[in-house]
């Protein structure tokens, strides 16, 4: 049964959920969900796949960046409704602990991150990136990750990241 | 032993493959969502407070205000005066006034909506003059005055009255934001003996335990803190913040609680820089000497203290940085306002006075007819020289190391060596001194414990948090270079006040230097007692046995590995083979309250490049030079460098949290602008300065902080370089560009407007 409700800042909400049902990482998985929520909610409170981060909750950081049909895009600014039948790939779909990817393996030996928190969305970004443009120049490495905000590197061990990945998957 | 710059962090798989689980990512059973109520207005009256209605609603399990608070209803690392609820009064909207528990954060946000508060709002005082004016009402019981520091030395008027020339400013600085990806949260979880589980993140467990304690009325004992690893932290995270929310929601309920701030909320609540404005008035004769340098800092310190006396302190302290001026008179001010509480954060008040420093110096030079680096090297300390309030510090030449450097940049072209004749290109130096630990008079105990596991390795505890600035790094790599070991030999134990010995906070770049000090106080022993086990288990004398990678290794034998660690291990008791150090933080000999006695060197040069017709200064090139004693993980120091700059590249150029009427007009990373990757200079180098005076014992500095303090000074100066205009405020913004360009004419077809009759 369909209600309203009204949230601390007077925003109204329908209540009432049905099975979502989309793919993560190749799996199919089917989330009992408001066609209003939130994909990073989705992924982290229900799902546990904790890997996607949340941090503005407005779509400028891309701390919670996934792939939907392997496009690039902020998971804080998608709805349920939006992924319903689509393929998801997270950062848990990138690499494992035992084999991480050519990406994951730069940023270890370049000093592409601190604490860690935005690198699974700047990861994210830059396998994007790479898949679409294989030998990218300063301009085209900046302009691929330009939708991520780091506050620990500096981004100079990111942008030598992605720079020894690129050469390594030549 | 210098490690290879590739050495990955222990932390690297799960960190790149998301596997990682910050406190933020945990779930637990039958967990419930907490959520606080925040003051509507900056400053009010609180009439009435009524939570019948939101207690009632399905799924709600607790709604708590003052009156559940058992023990001591405020929080403080210094001075308790943050209320945890508010009682009558509020101070500033993050303020907070009641907090629930509910099974969704729909029902909690429903919840919160739910409490009625009414309030009787007060004239808010969203300045520091404001503060400060007779008629203004009172926001604490000792008045509206935190703190108030001074220093003297020498006679200033006499100073001054052989100066060929002085030059006078006011320097305006914003509130930064720390801007950590992971906003303040975690779980609390309700243990059975009746104490709580802490799973949040802080710069100081058993700091929080204290704090806890007060508030609950609960013994520490009773309270575990987990507390890495942590989304970033940058000081914001060193006081309290959800805490106690979290701890007081799981006791009522007996749930656990999952308390996570939205970005609006952390911004809200949360720490930032001080905003501070600083008069100086500086003199030299006219050989260049500096004689007589006059301080004026006022602090807006926001409704509470935390570290604010401290942080005044250590600006207080530093205004006169590396220069041994014989007349200085320094004073500072902390007031209490109902903006944002501005608290602990990378720079600790440093970065402040040093732009407004090395403002001076750049103004003096000019006047003087001389060159910036010119004017520095003539002022600059001298190994054995005092600090800066003249205290005994341990000898150091740092400060002319990184001015070699500097000055050797300041020589390099620009580099639009085809000029757009609507860009300007420059170039600036900037230098600076950065006191670590908490100074004279300070509590600043530290420690370590190593140990051999029933598992068979090499066990390094710490009380220090891992924020992502490679606190484990550093531990791994000073092990292998002490012990000879492997990675898989040592298990490194942070984090959580239930398994770590004391090492104090991990705050004041302070966690290198004491990790470094530690192993050294507990090698020999730690060593002798793995030989002697070794040798009484195999009945070898010590002296043919060593330790390497895998355990102990015997001299002469091949292979080698004679007893792995795993086996050594099988024959002693847990507990059997374990060695500790406790010690305080170096200190000046000198009784100088506050006052350091390790300091750490930076060195900046800048090339900027301004846009004339739209008023954009982008740096192009950055460069830092750091004294901070032996670099222990090359990777992790270079990042310090490279992303402390960069950080201050924001505080320079963009980064403002603006409040008006004492509400935040930044709300989240859509107006509050932090730079970007396309803000990041073309090139960026990080030149360590490794060498130490000859007898210096006191081994690595750390470098937290000391990459963000002269950054804004050297682009300033760059900036002048390009369009001669000096900025004085903080962030240097398009508008203020346009205008210096529009008033000295800068483009051909826009000259200055003539004075009519001029």
């Amino acid at each position: 049964m369909e209600q309203t409700r009204k949230d601390s800042r007077g925003i109204e909400h329908r209540q009432g959920t049905y099975a979502c049902t989309f793919r993560v990482n190749g799996e199919e998985v089917s989330v009992d969900a408001s066609p209003m929520d939130r994909v990073v909610d989705l992924l982290r409170d229900r799902l546990h796949e904790t890997g996607t981060k949340i941090s503005c909750g407005i779509g400028r950081c891309g701390a919670c960046s996934i792939w939907v049909d392997g496009r690039l895009t902020s998971s804080c600014l998608l709805l349920a409704y939006q992924v319903e039948g689509k393929e998801v790939t997270t950062i848990e779909g990138m690499g494992t602990e035992e084999r991480c990817s050519i990406v994951q393996e730069a940023f270890m030996n370049e000093g592409g991150f601190q604490c860690g928190y935005c690198t699974p969305g700047m990861i994210m970004a830059a396998e994007s990136l790479l898949r679409h443009t294989p030998d990218p120049d300063d301009e085209e490495i900046r302009e691929g990750l330009s939708g991520n905000i780091c506050r620990c590197t500096g981004y100079s061990g990111i942008i030598r990241a992605v720079k020894a990945a690129a050469a390594n998957l030549q | 032993m210098k490690q290879p710059e590739h050495q990955r962090r222990p932390d690297a798989v799960p960190k790149v493959t998301g596997s990682l689980k910050y406190l933020t990512d945990r779930f637990e059973e039958n967990m419930l969502i907490g959520k606080v109520l925040r003051s509507e207005y900056p400053h009010a009256r609180i009439k009435r407070i009524d939570t019948s209605a939101a207690k009632v609603l399905p799924g709600v399990y607790a709604v708590l205000t003052h009156h559940d608070v058992p023990g001591l209803n405020r929080f403080g690392i210094v001075m308790p005066d943050q209320p945890v609820f508010c009682e009558d009064r509020v101070r500033y909207t993050g303020d907070a006034i009641a907090a629930v528990a509910a099974d969704s954060k729909e029902t909690a946000d429903q919840a919160l909506a739910a409490v009625v508060v009414e309030y009787e709002p007060l004239a808010v005082l969203d300045s520091i003059g404001k503060a400060l004016a007779p008629e203004a009402e009172q926001l604490h019981e000792n008045g509206n005055i935190l703190h108030e520091a001074s220093y003297t030395r020498g006679d200033l008027q006499e100073g001054f009255t052989g100066c060929a020339c002085i030059v006078e400013e006011k320097y305006q600085l914003p509130r930064q934001m720390h801007g950590y990806m992971e906003t303040e949260g975690g779980v609390v979880v309700p243990e059975s003996d009746g104490g709580i589980s802490v799973y949040m993140a802080t710069q100081h467990g058993f700091k929080d335990r204290f704090q806890l304690s007060r508030i609950l009325n609960a013994p520490e004992e009773k309270i575990r803190i987990i507390s890495s690893p942590i989304g970033g932290s940058f000081g914001g995270k060193d006081e309290l913040n959800l805490q106690p929310y979290g701890a007081l929601l799981a006791l009522k309920t007996g749930h656990p609680i999952r308390v996570h701030n939205t970005r609006e909320e952390s911004i809200r609540a949360g720490l930032k820089r001080h905003p501070m404005a600083i008069t100086m008035r500086t003199g030299a004769d006219e050989s260049g000497r500096v004689l007589a340098h006059e301080t004026t800092i006022y602090a807006d310190t926001g409704a509470y203290a935390t570290l604010g006396p401290a942080i005044l302190d250590f600006a207080v302290e530093h205004a006169s940085g590396l220069y041994p001026i014989p007349n200085i008179t320094t004073t500072g001010v902390s007031v209490f306002t109902n903006n944002g509480v501005a608290g602990e954060f990378r720079g600790f008040g440093g970065n402040q006075v040093t732009f407004a420093l090395e403002g001076q110096m750049d103004r003096l030079a000019a006047k003087l007819g001389m060159e910036g680096m010119e004017l520095r090297a003539k002022n600059m300390r001298k190994p054995t020289d005092a600090g800066p309030l003249g205290q005994g510090i341990a000898p150091t030449d740092g400060g002319r190391n990184i001015l070699e450097d500097v000055t050797a940049w300041q020589q390099l072209p620009l580099s639009n060596a085809e000029e757009t004749p609507w860009v300007k290109n420059g170039r600036g130096g900037a230098v600076s001194m950065h006191g670590g630990g908490l100074g004279y008079g300070r509590l600043d105990p530290s420690g370590g414990r190593l140990a051999l596991t029933k598992d068979g390795k090499l066990e390094a505890a710490f009380g220090f948090e891992e924020c992502g600035q490679g606190i484990v790094a550093v531990i791994e790599t000073v092990m292998k270079n002490t012990f000879s070991c492997n990675e898989e030999d040592i298990e490194i134990t942070i984090g959580d006040t239930n398994k770590v010995p004391v090492s104090g906070s991990t705050t004041a770049s302070r966690g290198t230097s004491m990790v470094w000090t530690a192993v050294e106080n507990m090698k020999a022993s730690f060593r002798r007692q793995l030989l002697s086990e070794a040798s009484r288990v195999t009945g070898t004398t010590a002296a043919d046995l060593y330790l390497e990678a895998g355990g102990i290794h015997k001299r002469g034998a091949e292979p080698s590995l004679f007893l792995s660690y795993r086996a050594l291990a099988e024959y002693v008791q847990d507990g059997d083979i374990e060695t500790h150090t406790s010690f305080d933080f170096p200190v000046t000999p000198d009784e100088i309250d506050s006052g350091h006695y390790l300091y750490s060197f930076g060195g900046v040069s800048a090339e900027v490049e301004v846009n004339l017709l739209t008023g954009t200064v982008r740096v192009l090139d950055l460069k830092q030079s750091v004294s901070a004693g032996p670099v222990m993980y090359p990777q992790g120091y270079r990042g310090q460098i490279e992303g402390g700059g960069i950080m201050a590249l924001g505080y320079t150029l963009m980064e403002d949290a603006v409040m008006n009427g004492g509400h935040y007009q930044t709300e989240n990373f859509d107006t509050y602008l932090m730079p970007g990757v396309k803000d990041l200079p073309d090139n960026v180098t990080v030149k360590p300065r490794e060498e130490v005076m000859e007898g210096d014992i006191h081994g690595p500095r750390g470098v937290g902080e000391i990459g963000t303090i002269a950054v804004a000074p050297a682009i300033a100066e760059a900036i002048y370089q390009a369009i001669g205009a000096r900025p004085e405020k903080l962030p240097v913004s398009r508008e203020w560009v346009l205008q210096q360009i529009q008033q000295r004419g800068l483009l051909p077809w826009n000259k200055p407007e003539k004075i009519p009759g001029g």
